[in-house]
This record gives C-alpha cells, sequence and structure tokens, in this order.
C-alpha cells in the first residue's frame, strides 16, 4: 500500500482537484473536455461550433469536427488566440468570429473556450450577452479548460448543461417523456426493457444526446418525466426540475433490485400507469443473481481501473450490500452528483483511495502489488493474475433489473473463469 | 491567428514536438494539460511516429496554476529516470505554462544535480507569435548546440541530413531516398538524419561528418554552427526531378571533393528517362492542345513548392499556375504566403489545373487526393515505404501522378 499513500481518500475528495495520479506521468492520459465537448456539438442536428484556443486546440479539432454528422448544413470553425490577445483578451476577435458565422447563416453556435482563454480569464458570458441581439444563431457556451479535471466527461455534461440554456418553456404533454442518455439511432445499444414497454404504452420518448436535433433540446421543456440513463446527464435533468419543474429519475446509478421496485414505482406514480406484471420475470432473474452473489461475492477486495466507465462510487455503495470492499477506485471524473456517493459510502464505513489512472505500463505492478481479488476494468500491461470484470462498456446505456442480472452474472462468470484457469 | 475555417499553421510548441519525436532513446516531457501531448501524440501516430521517443505529459490542475507549483514535472522526470532511462530529457511547455511564465530553464539547471547522465533539455519557442517552422529551426538548432560531443572526423567520409521532420507530408521516404542515392553516388552512409532517422547517439557523434545536407530552410542555423564547431560544409537543397537531382549530386561531389559514381548516376537516369518516354506525346499533346490541364498549382512549405516547380516548369514543361506556401515567414514574390480566403479562391477557379497541396485542401476542392504534397493531412500514414518526391525515384513518382491525374481528366 506504500505506492499509493500519495493519494487521497473518498471522504476527503470535495472536487476533481482532490483524484490525483496513480502514478505521476502521463501516457497516453486523458483527453481533454475539448474534445468531447465538440464531439457532442458537432452531432446535434443545426449546431455549429466556434473553439477559441490555440492552434493544438484548433488543428486537433478538425479530426473531431471531420466526423461531425450534419457538417452540410453547419460550421465548425475556429478561433486562434495570438500574442497581443493572450495578454489584452480576445473579445473583439470572438465577437466578430461570431457575427461572421451568424451571416453565413449558423442556426446556433456553440462556443467552446479552451484552457488559454480560460486562464486569461475571457468572459464569455458577458460577450455571448452582448452579442446575442445583434444575431439571428441562437449562442451557447463552455468552459474547457482542462486544468480544471483530469479527463472528459465535463466535456460532456458542461455542454448539455449548456443546451439547457436554450430551452423554452412549453405546456407539459403527459404523453412525452424525455430519455436522457440515448441516441436516436443506437442500434449498436440494446433498448432497455424499460423503454420499449414505455413506447408499448404509447409514450413518446424524446431521446436527447448526441446526434438529437438542436430542437429537441429547445423544445424538451413539454416533457412530463425526465428518465435519465447516462452519468453525463444528471446535471441537465437537475436543472430542468429546477427551471421547469419536470421531475426526473436517475436510472444509471441503481443496481439494487428493492431500490429498482421503488423506482419503477414512482414511475408509474408519476405516469398514471401500472406495470402489471411486466417485469416480473427479470426481476426474479435479478433478484437470483442477488443471492447467488452474497454466496460468492462477500468479503472480496477489489479495484476500479481506467478501463471502468460505470461511475465507480454508485457502483461501490451497491456492491457493499455483498460486503465486497473496494481498495483502489479510478475516477474518470469528480461529478457533481459525487459528493452525494461519498457521503453515503462514509456513512456504511466505506472509504477507498481515489485515484486517476495515466499510465498502463507504470500503474500495471502497482495495482497488482495492492493484491485485490477482483478488477472492473481491465489492468493493461498487467499480468493477468488478477481477475478483470472485462468489456464493462457494454453496460452503457443499460438500466434496470436486466442489468443489474447482466453484472453480477458477469462478476461471478470472471472470478468462475479465473479460478478455472489457475487462478486463485 | 484569427478565424479559420481550416487548419490553421501550428504552433512553434508544435514544430518542436513534431522535431524531437521520432529522437529514439530520448523521452520528451511536456508540462500542461494532458490534452496537449494528447493532441501532439495522435498527430505523430497519425504521422507515423510511435515508440520512438517516449512521449510524456504531466498535467497541471488549478492548484499548480495559481501556486506556480511544478512538482508534478520533479515526480514524472523522476519516475521516467527511474523506469525508462533514456539519455537525454526534452522539456516542452505547453500553452497554459507559457502564459503563466513558467521558466522550465531554471527547473531543469535546478534539478540537472540529481541526473548528472542525462541532460535536461528545456525548449522555449512557445509564445503565441511564433509559427511551426520556426519552431522546427530552433529545435534543429538547440539540438545541435547541447547534444554533439566533440569528436574526430570519420576516417571513412559520412553525411548528415538536417530537417528530415514529421511535420512535412512524407519525410520518411524522401530521407530513404537520399540516404539511397548518397549510397549510391558516393557509397556514404549517413552519421545522422535529423531528426526522422536518428537516436541519441547519432546526434552525439554528427560533428564527424564530412557534409550537412540541409533540406530544407530552417535547418540552415543548425548547419552555420555546426560549419563553425566542426568545420563540416554544408549544402542547402531539395533535389527534385531528374536534372535537379543529377545536380544536387554534383554540387555534393564539389564539396566532398570525390568522384561520385558515374554508372549508378546514368544507371538512374536511363530507367527514369525510359520509363518515362511512352509518356512524352502525350504530355505535349496536353501542353498544347490543353494548356490550362496543363497547368499546375502547388501549395505547401515553401522550399517544397518551389522544388517541385521548378521540375514540373523547367524538365516537364508545365505553365506555371498559383502557387503558395503555408508559413508566412516564407513568402516570396515567386511564392506568397497565402490566407484561407486566397487559396480557396485559387483552387475555385483553377478546376481544370493540376493542384497538389495539403490533404485539406485537396479534399475540400474535390482534388486528387493522391497529388497530396504537403499537410494537415486527413489519412493515417503508417506506411513509411511509398515513394517519396525527391531524388530519382521521387522525379518518376511524381511523373506517374501527373499523368495519371491528367489521364482521369476528360480530354479530346
Amino acid at each position: 500500500m506504500n505506492r499509493i499513500q500519495h493519494l487521497k481518500k473518498i471522504a476527503s475528495v470535495k472536487s476533481n482537484a482532490g483524484i490525483k495520479f496513480l502514478t505521476s506521468a502521463a501516457f497516453p492520459g486523458s483527453h481533454c473536455p475539448l474534445h468531447t465537448s465538440l464531439a457532442l456539438s458537432t452531432n446535434i442536428r443545426g449546431m455549429s461550433t466556434l473553439v477559441v484556443g490555440t492552434a493544438e486546440c484548433s488543428i486537433y479539432s478538425r479530426n473531431v469536427v471531420k466526423k461531425a454528422r450534419y457538417s452540410e448544413e453547419t460550421l465548425h470553425w475556429m478561433y486562434v488566440l495570438d500574442s497581443n490577445e493572450v495578454v489584452f483578451g480576445c473579445r473583439k476577435g470572438v465577437i466578430d468570429a461570431i457575427k461572421e458565422m451568424d451571416k453565413e447563416g449558423a442556426e446556433a453556435i456553440m462556443v467552446i473556450l479552451t484552457c488559454v482563454p480560460e486562464v486569461i480569464g475571457e468572459d464569455i458570458e458577458g460577450i455571448i450577452h452582448e452579442v446575442q441581439p445583434q444575431v439571428k444563431a441562437r449562442l451557447s457556451s463552455v468552459l474547457m479548460g482542462h486544468f480544471r479535471c483530469n479527463s472528459h466527461p465535463s466535456g460532456y455534461w458542461k455542454t448539455l448543461l449548456s443546451f439547457g440554456g436554450m430551452m423554452e418553456k412549453r405546456d407539459i404533454n403527459s404523453n412525452i417523456v424525455n430519455i436522457l442518455g440515448r441516441s436516436t439511432d443506437e442500434d449498436n445499444i440494446p433498448m432497455p426493457e424499460l423503454l420499449m414497454e414505455l413506447e408499448k404504452k404509447g409514450f413518446h420518448l424524446r431521446m436527447l444526446a448526441p446526434k438529437s436535433d438542436i430542437k429537441d433540446f429547445i423544445g424538451a421543456t413539454d416533457a412530463k418525466l425526465n428518465l435519465v440513463i447516462s452519468p453525463y446527464m444528471n446535471p441537465l435533468a437537475d436543472m430542468m426540475d429546477k427551471q421547469f419543474s419536470i421531475p426526473f429519475i436517475s436510472l444509471h446509478e441503481i443496481y439494487n433490485v428493492l431500490e429498482i421496485d421503488e423506482t419503477y414505482r414512482k414511475i408509474e406514480e408519476i405516469l398514471s400507469i401500472s406495470w402489471d406484471n411486466r417485469f416480473d420475470e427479470l426481476r426474479e432473474k435479478a433478484l437470483m443473481a442477488e443471492k447467488k452473489a452474497e454466496k460468492e461475492l462477500g468479503g472480496l477486495r477489489y479495484i476500479s481501473t481506467g478501463r471502468n466507465p460505470i461511475p465507480p462510487l454508485a457502483l461501490a455503495f451497491y456492491l457493499n450490500k455483498f460486503n465486497m470492499i473496494p481498495i483502489l477506485l479510478h475516477m474518470e471524473e469528480f461529478y457533481p452528483d459525487d459528493r452525494q456517493w461519498a457521503k453515503k459510502l462514509e456513512e456504511v464505513g466505506i472509504n477507498p483511495f481515489v485515484c486517476h489512472m495515466v499510465n498502463d505500463k507504470r500503474d500495471a505492478p502497482v495495482l497488482e502489488e495492492l493484491e485485490p481479488d477482483l478488477s472492473f476494468g481491465e489492468i493493461f500491461e498487467g499480468t493477468g493474475k488478477v481477475p478483470c470484470v472485462s468489456y464493462l462498456y457494454e453496460l452503457y446505456g443499460q438500466i434496470g433489473y436486466e442489468r443489474t442480472s447482466f453484472l453480477l452474472n458477469r462478476i461471478m462468470n470472471t472470478l468462475e473463469n479465473h479460478k478455472n484457469k489457475g487462478g486463485i | 491567428m484569427g478565424l479559420h475555417r481550416f487548419s490553421p499553421p501550428l504552433s512553434g510548441r508544435m514544430g518542436i514536438l513534431r522535431t524531437l519525436a521520432p529522437i529514439r532513446d530520448s523521452a520528451i516531457i511536456e508540462y500542461g494539460c494532458m490534452g496537449h501531448m494528447m493532441y501532439g501524440r495522435m498527430f505523430l501516430n497519425r504521422a507515423g511516429v510511435s515508440g520512438m521517443a517516449k512521449t510524456y505529459s504531466t498535467h497541471i490542475d488549478e492548484a499548480d496554476i495559481s501556486l506556480g507549483d511544478t512538482t508534478r514535472l520533479n515526480r514524472a522526470i523522476a519516475e521516467i529516470v527511474e523506469k525508462d532511462k533514456p539519455k537525454v530529457i526534452f522539456l516542452l511547455p505547453s500553452s497554459v505554462p507559457q502564459v503563466i511564465g513558467t521558466d522550465l530553464p531554471a527547473i531543469c539547471k535546478e534539478l540537472q544535480p540529481e541526473y548528472p547522465d542525462i541532460p535536461l533539455i528545456p525548449f522555449g519557442y512557445g509564445g503565441f507569435d511564433v509559427f511551426g517552422y520556426r519552431g522546427v529551426q530552433e529545435a534543429l538548432l538547440l539540438l545541435v548546440k547541447t547534444l554533439p560531443i566533440d569528436i574526430e572526423k570519420s576516417k571513412q567520409k559520412t553525411f548528415n541530413i538536417i530537417g528530415s521532420c514529421a511535420d512535412l507530408f512524407r519525410f520518411q521516404a524522401d530521407a530513404d531516398e537520399l540516404i539511397r542515392i548518397m549510397e549510391g553516388s558516393f557509397g556514404i552512409t549517413p552519421t545522422c538524419v535529423m531528426t526522422s532517422h536518428t537516436n541519441v547517439d547519432d546526434i552525439w557523434n554528427m560533428g564527424n561528418a564530412s557534409i550537412n545536407l540541409v533540406i530544407r530552410r530552417e535547418g540552415i542555423p543548425a548547419a552555420e554552427y555546426l560549419q563553425e564547431r566542426f568545420g563540416i560544409p554544408y549544402l542547402v537543397g531539395r533535389p527534385y526531378g531528374i536534372k535537379g537531382t543529377i545536380k544536387w549530386i554534383e554540387d555534393i561531389e564539389k564539396i566532398l571533393n570525390i568522384p561520385s559514381n558515374i554508372e549508378f548516376i546514368k544507371s538512374e537516369e536511363e530507367i527514369a528517362k525510359n520509363q518515362t518516354l511512352p509518356t512524352i506525346p502525350f504530355f505535349k499533346h496536353i501542353f498544347r492542345s490543353h494548356p490550362e490541364e496543363g497547368t499546375i498549382c502547388l501549395g505547401g512549405h515553401a522550399d517544397v513548392v518551389k522544388g517541385i516547380l521548378t521540375y514540373a516548369t523547367e524538365e516537364m514543361m508545365f505553365n506555371k499556375g498559383p502557387c503558395w506556401c503555408d508559413s508566412s515567414d516564407m513568402s516570396s514574390e515567386e511564392i506568397p504566403y497565402l490566407t484561407e480566403e486566397e487559396w480557396t479562391a485559387i483552387i475555385k477557379s483553377n478546376k481544370k489545373s493540376l493542384l497538389m497541396a495539403s490533404g485539406e485542401a485537396l479534399e475540400w476542392g474535390g482534388g486528387n487526393l493522391s497529388l497530396q504534397i504537403s499537410n494537415p493531412d486527413t489519412k493515417w500514414r503508417l506506411n513509411p515505404y511509398l515513394s517519396p518526391f525527391v531524388g530519382f525515384r521521387g522525379a518518376l513518382n511524381l511523373i506517374d501522378l501527373w499523368l495519371n491525374a491528367a489521364l482521369d481528366q476528360d480530354h479530346d
């Protein structure tokens, strides 16, 4: 444990700044939030982008923009600061750039400020406020300085939150449910049973995620309920609750069958529907998996690596049900909600070390020295002696009873396979 | 720099990184936000520069910025020295440390005594008014000022190539062709090909060479320094075309004062001429009856554009169309620097001409992508063994490209 003593335990972490690197030299490290902010914005129909920053940010952004879904009808331009603007600010240049894009017909513009304009304190909100009355395009902005975080998730959730600023108050339509975190054409990700059932019952599901139309965001305030299935979407749902009184239910962070029961019941209540016995079979399977897990997983010490995309604190809280003990958790991002999860963990006496992993080769021996019984996420460059629950990204977009069964069975299968291969 | 619809010019920082990244046995640490090096490495991977210098980032956070705390850098250096044991560590500033004025030279000076066997070399030219080619120039100069050891001239003549860097399109293939020609013409091998085919030892030993071949103008200050310190003469130029390549060999012959291998040169010339011969009637027809299609437009590094233009117009009788370079520092009357608005207008109004430019420009203009001669690129380039543009093989490659591009046009 000596090699992780420089890390903090989750109870003492209040923000991204508290998440220290496991080892010091980043290779390859993590993407900056510009990448995700731009990838998200350029996949929204009608959304043009203006990246404000250095040549590095701009040149890299060309790779992201190349995959823009609606590039024929949108503009993806860059504003590069010169040495004068680094000292005196880039306000005039950015305003001129916005006007130029407006003149070229941009419908909506997301202005993405990267590290340098954020360090020099450029007041982008002031700029937007000043220029909005002069242009037709709807303007939004995000500050994407990488020095405020370790990795890319804020590029998603802050950008989505910024889309919220464009929303317009509408009358509630009790037949519409917003699904926050699923795209309209995610054919490669199975549709969760809950959403299929809502469709069967005649609800219109408005998917809010990359590949949505900007008009979907603007008019999303007519929904009866927001169902959140991605950690990136909680801040937007929270904002819509406060600003437009649309209740939300976060499904992505609930694994416990009894809690899922309660969540599904709330959905019934809000939407004035009854599931009848639609989920009984799935529920029974999940309960059986939990019973088996109680026998097999008790007392196991585990870690979570950078290859685990599941937010680790909510997962750790659930795994405590089986007396599993987290010893070190990689955190891609300390989300606004994570304070609440850290507190919940502290209340049940769980306080693992947390870190950000940036170098597979250097991190692997440190992780193996901890001698965990299990790793959530692969340990690349490791020796294979730690059983790893792999391909966890397959859980992305999944919710409910079926996800609980899937997760627990995968954990138990991983342990079984490792044992069969001669592991402990 | 202002508003851009296409990739803006490289920063000096990016020029430095692209110069240092191919140097094996070295480590590069960029002090700053991780995304910076992530993006830099992405370009290098795409350009086929992987696993050469070890490239790391330290990352920085708000506390580091507000307190000026650089201990992340100290920790990263210690870890890299312990695990990688590089022969030299290059330190690069990224944009935020540049803004807040982090003093990398002072940090290196302070830490150097802890690592007496591993030079810590800080690079400057990270400012916001310095473009990529200036970064290349300064990196080449700092390398030759800091690394070469005092050494006697090699008994067997050798040469250095200065300026084969990852920022130029198809840089590896061009360097390979020059090495092949030097071996064929003079029977000599390189000490150091700076920096595409090199390691730290090669740079240490480059003072033993008999001639420095400077293949882009950014290498001149480095060559001048080496001439002053080691007495190594240098030749500036990129050999394009058959005559141009023979002239280049003759210039080297004069400097080295050794006879070239006439048989090798004649054989190369004959192969090129024989291959070209059947195409001559077609090209003559194009130049006479379709002068617009017989016009060549070029955009890219000034030395590349100049070299290909000379070959195309003097050896092949193409008409010179609008040509431009991609750096305001290199702008001239013959090959001016053009803004996005200017070069896009040229592409729009010269649809019938042969356009050789960056991948980005060709893609935007709907041009023939096989005619790419410069960056920004839009593709991955994992294969370093493609045909060059320089030398005898480059001459044949260019004719092949021009011929097929012209045939693709609809002629009577």
